[in-house]
């Protein structure tokens, strides 16, 4: 249909790529169990916001296949989604709500 | 539609072409954005509450059930894989492919539907957690109940384009564009869960 198609992953890129999110959600998980013995703390709090961050950049990439499209697209997105994370940290931030807590 | 387009000197479709992005396609990122800041404010008010030390009742984060929503998870992360073969499968003219992957799509949405309908049961059988417990249960179940209506919508079009499909032989080149929309709702459903998953199940700790 377009030229954008002649870019876009092969079934077993797909696959790859859902062995790395399925890995990273392992990850995460560990990660939640570690932290009950270890109580790390912010250190766990960050280490799974990246590891989210990270699995929500390859899903929209990828598999909504934002990096194939034009980069109109790609900018209007990305600025709406920091707009909106900033609109709301900035909510959280003024109401004194503690997200991560210390272990 | 290509010889539509093409041939007709309909104001329309030229105005379609002029951002080089199908209109459909554009209206469906516009309202996937207005999407993000819906959740995004369930989610701050989810954030305000979960924490929040005085209420009477159990708090959410003190019940989950962190291997089960584990499971749940990855079961709607792989259905953002299949959704993806189907695309996949239709741009490459495999109709048979397609219609396998929309249902295994829809069919995992349902799976993770019954396990959030599973967990729902459970908190307020087992321990009396309900809408009204106190603001952080309600903040909760607004917030996943909402996400479980997205899935729910999400596997109604899914069977519906299934359903298309079968009826039909195949799906034509419009259909295709629907199908395409579709999956762009379907894993822009997966990736709120990907957020609600980190900061409401794993981050989330009941006060004291």
């Amino acid at each position: 249909m377009s030229a954008e198609h002649h870019t876009h992953p092969t079934p077993a890129q797909y696959w790859k790529i859902a062995v790395v999110l399925a890995v990273l959600t392992a990850i995460e998980v560990a990660m939640f169990y570690i932290d009950r013995e270890l109580g790390l703390g912010s250190l766990n709090a960050l280490i799974l916001i990246t590891l989210a961050l990270l699995k929500f950049v390859i899903v929209v990439g990828w598999y909504m296949h934002l990096r194939f499209e034009k980069p109109m697209l790609n900018r209007f997105f990305t600025a709406g989604f920091v707009l909106a994370i900033s609109l709301y940290l900035v909510v959280l931030a003024s109401l004194g709500v503690v997200v991560i807590r210390g272990g | 539609m290509s010889d539509i387009a093409h041939e007709a000197p309909v104001a329309h479709h030229e105005e379609h072409e002029s951002t080089g992005i199908d209109n459909r396609k554009l209206g469906m990122w516009i309202f996937l954005s207005s999407e993000f800041l819906f959740f995004g404010a369930l989610i701050t008010n989810y954030l305000l509450y979960s924490n929040r030390a005085g209420f009477e009742g159990i708090y959410p984060a003190a019940i989950y059930d962190i291997p089960f929503t584990s499971v749940s998870s990855f079961v709607l992360l792989m259905s953002s894989l299949t959704m993806v073969l189907a695309h996949n499968a239709l741009s490459r003219g495999d109709q048979d492919g397609t219609r396998t992957w929309l249902f295994a799509t829809a069919a995992l949405g349902s799976v993770f539907l019954a396990g959030q309908v599973f967990e729902f049961t459970e908190f307020i059988v087992e321990y009396d957690m309900t809408l009204a417990t106190n603001p952080a249960a309600s903040a909760f179940y607004v917030l996943t109940g909402f996400h479980g209506t997205h899935v729910a919508i999400g596997v109604i079009m899914l069977l519906s384009l299934w359903g298309i499909s079968r009826r039909q032989g195949s799906l034509s080149e419009r259909h295709g564009m629907n199908l395409e929309l579709v999956g762009l709702y379907w894993h822009f459903v997966d990736i709120i869960w990907i957020v609600i998953f980190t900061v409401v199940y794993l981050l989330s700790v009941p006060p004291g």
